[in-house]
């Protein structure tokens, strides 16, 4: 960390603002920084966050969804939930707002180095995944295998579409694109939820038989992760969604023989400070905006249950 | 250098002497009770009471301090009071528990992960006498703690109440120079010193022994216990804005227009909204799992990342508290519990 005053916002400007999904809830910013110099201070890595500010209304931490390895600017996907969030929202290409950070720590892309990474992600939360998944991508000689299971509610709910299209025309990258089973009063209705997206095995996702050409499905993410059935050997799975996504992938990667070491979460707490002063995103002992919001499912077994 | 002599009638001329130079802070008797405040004279200061209503973390770490100012956009954002420099203070017979809390603060906001300019500045251009404790009251439990009433650490100067006069012993080099033209202590008064302070080691509450007891905690998250002692507590967190120690804080922005500034309010882990996720999930719906916290954050977490327990045992979360909930008997029930089951 520089010896700067971390409480100071640093200049940048909304290069561009785009709708990323059909609720209009979500947006992506672009951020240009407007000095030179932070711009080569702001180095950063895949999961960590920032606050975004903006002065009279006040910051809210958000996961950095750029790349490293892509320069000249900072990407931030950011839903419309609170105070700050709905100005945000509110400002126009070319406004200038703060950013403070890069804060928390990161996906461990130096130990991924050479193994196999399996990214499993739903909703809004795959900001950081998107991070990552470049980030490999623009050097993919130094990756495995990398496998992508991401899934939203419907398919107008998937962010950065452009890019999964293109990234699904890859081969070297394994994309599997879920959306919700559509619900009847017996529960999940069996067939496609919409044209194109095929049904996994409603009784037992492991035994669907996958078709190559295919890569958009009909099931809750855990149940896609069941039916890719990613190897465990010499791989991570790195886990970023809603807290019930979680909570049902987890056992899939662990019967599947993932070790908790390599089991990768990234967390969120309501936060103020960002730097492990203020008091309110512990989990324990450990500050999610300091010590997080990266932790191995190893860490976290060992850390109270109150999240 | 030598321990140097205050005698009563010179007091005033001392205090007077730091003034010239210094914001000098001490306990002052105020509408409501004894309180840290400015003095210039030796008549304002209130040397009886043990304890003042509140700690001193208010002097580096405010109840509402300014971030930053702006006007307009964020490039013409400046940290506020970075061009002043702050004037230099001299917190004058506080308590060896309060000299200790800022001690203890220290480690949070100065450390080697980030340093917290606000409170650093502050912290740097302030210099301490601390005032032994020849009385303890009964809501004192320091040497549960690892205090003492005639504890030294965080100060520059030590003051010792004698018989005619004050026993001042610096500490350190900016003690020294405080002190240095005062006339050597007769060494009887570091015999007195020792005697009062054997006098006033018995009066604090002894029957409290923690010893063990972060280590065992780390253990006893999922225990029914954080219920029990939590019938009590009505939530108004008046243990957290009193307490040295507690240092959990809110930034808000107060604007009109494009003008305004960001401000650092004190906060209270006994809040439900302090936790309050924006997509409304809350962590800690429950009272007694913020009772839980902020136990769990004085007793363990804290010694966890920082190595020392975040309780000076000053009895304010006691004394104040409006349905009488007493730390050291929750302190004592979760040390004497049988080992938690749950894991």
């Amino acid at each position: 960390m520089s010896r700067q005053n971390p409480y100071i916002p640093i200049p940048v400007t909304i290069e561009s603002a785009v709708i990323e999904t059909d609720d209009r809830l979500i947006k992506t910013f672009d951020l240009v920084f407007r000095d030179k110099g932070d711009e080569e201070r702001f180095t950063y890595l895949p999961g960590q966050f920032a606050e975004l500010s903006i002065l009279g209304k006040g910051e809210s931490p958000i996961g950095i969804a750029s790349s490293p390895t892509e320069r000249g600017f900072l990407r931030f996907t950011v839903m419309k939930v609170g105070l700050v969030t709905t100005a945000l929202h509110d400002l126009e290409e070319g406004s200038i707002m703060g950013v403070r950070g890069p804060l928390g720590n990161w996906y461990p892309v130096e130990e991924m180095r050479g193994k196999n990474v399996v990214i499993v992600g739903g909703g809004f939360a795959f900001t950081t995944l998107r991070s990552l998944l470049v980030y490999m991508l623009d050097q993919r000689d130094q990756y495995g295998e990398i496998t992508c299971i991401y899934g939203a509610r419907n398919p107008g709910l998937l962010c950065y579409r452009g890019e999964l299209d293109e990234w699904a025309k890859r081969d070297d990258l394994g994309l599997y694109l879920a959306i919700d089973w559509k619900f009847g009063p017996e529960g999940p209705i069996e067939g496609p939820s919409e044209e194109g997206w095929a049904p996994v095995n409603l009784k037992d996702p492991s035994q669907t038989t996958l078709d190559p050409s295919v890569h958009k499905f009909t099931a809750f993410v855990p149940q896609l992760v069941q039916a890719v059935k990613p190897r465990a050997k010499d791989a991570f799975a790195i886990v970023c969604g809603p807290p019930i996504m979680i909570k049902f992938t987890i056992p899939v990667l662990l019967d599947l023989g993932f070790p908790p070491e390599r089991i990768v979460n990234s967390l969120e707490m309501r936060m103020k400070c960002g730097i492990g002063k203020c008091g309110r995103c512990n989990i324990g002992s450990k500050y999610v905006c300091k010590d997080g919001p990266v932790f191995t499912y190893k860490e976290l077994q060992n850390l109270p249950k109150e999240y | 250098m030598n321990a140097k002599f205050l005698s009563f009638a010179d007091l005033d001329g001392f205090i007077r002497g730091l003034a010239k130079s210094h914001t000098v802070v001490g306990p002052r008797k105020r509408k409501g009770g004894t309180l840290y405040a400015q003095v210039s004279t030796a008549e304002e200061l209130e040397l009886e009471q043990t304890n003042c209503l509140r700690g001193p973390k208010e002097f580096f770490f405010p109840q509402s301090e300014v971030l930053v100012e702006f006007e307009g956009y964020i490039d013409r954002a400046v940290p506020a009071g970075e061009s002043e420099k702050p004037v230099p203070l001299v917190l004058f017979a506080a308590r060896p528990c309060d000299a200790r809390s800022l001690e203890i603060l220290d480690r949070l906001f100065v450390n080697e992960d980030y340093v917290d300019d606000y409170y650093k500045a502050k912290r740097e251009a302030a210099s301490i006498f601390c005032l032994s404790c020849n009385s303890p009251k009964p809501s004192c439990f320091c040497t549960s703690v690892g205090g003492n009433p005639f504890d030294t650490s965080g100060c520059d100067v030590s003051m010792t109440r004698c018989t005619d006069g004050f026993l001042l012993e610096p500490l350190t080099g900016k003690g020294e120079s405080f002190v240095k033209d005062l006339n050597d202590a007769d060494p009887s008064l570091l015999e007195e010193r020792q005697r009062l302070r054997k006098e006033a080691e018995g009066v604090v509450r002894t029957d409290l022994d923690i010893g063990g007891l972060p280590e065992k905690l780390k253990n006893m998250f999922d225990d029914p216990v954080w219920a029990e002692i939590t019938d009590k507590c009505m939530g108004c967190g008046v243990c957290t804005y009193l307490c040295p120690t507690c240092h959990c804080f809110d930034i808000q922005d107060e604007a009109v227009d494009n003008k305004g500034k960001r401000v650092r309010n004190w906060d209270s882990c006994m809040f439900p909204i302090f936790t309050y996720h924006g997509s409304g999930h809350q962590p800690r719906d429950k009272r007694y799992q913020r009772m839980r916290q902020r136990i769990m954050h004085k007793f363990n977490y804290y010694v966890e990342n920082f190595d020392v327990i975040a309780c000076v045992g000053c009895g304010r979360c006691i004394t104040e508290c409006p349905t009488n909930e007493d730390l050291r008997d929750n302190l004592k029930k979760l040390k004497e519990l049988e080992s938690s089951t749950v894991e």
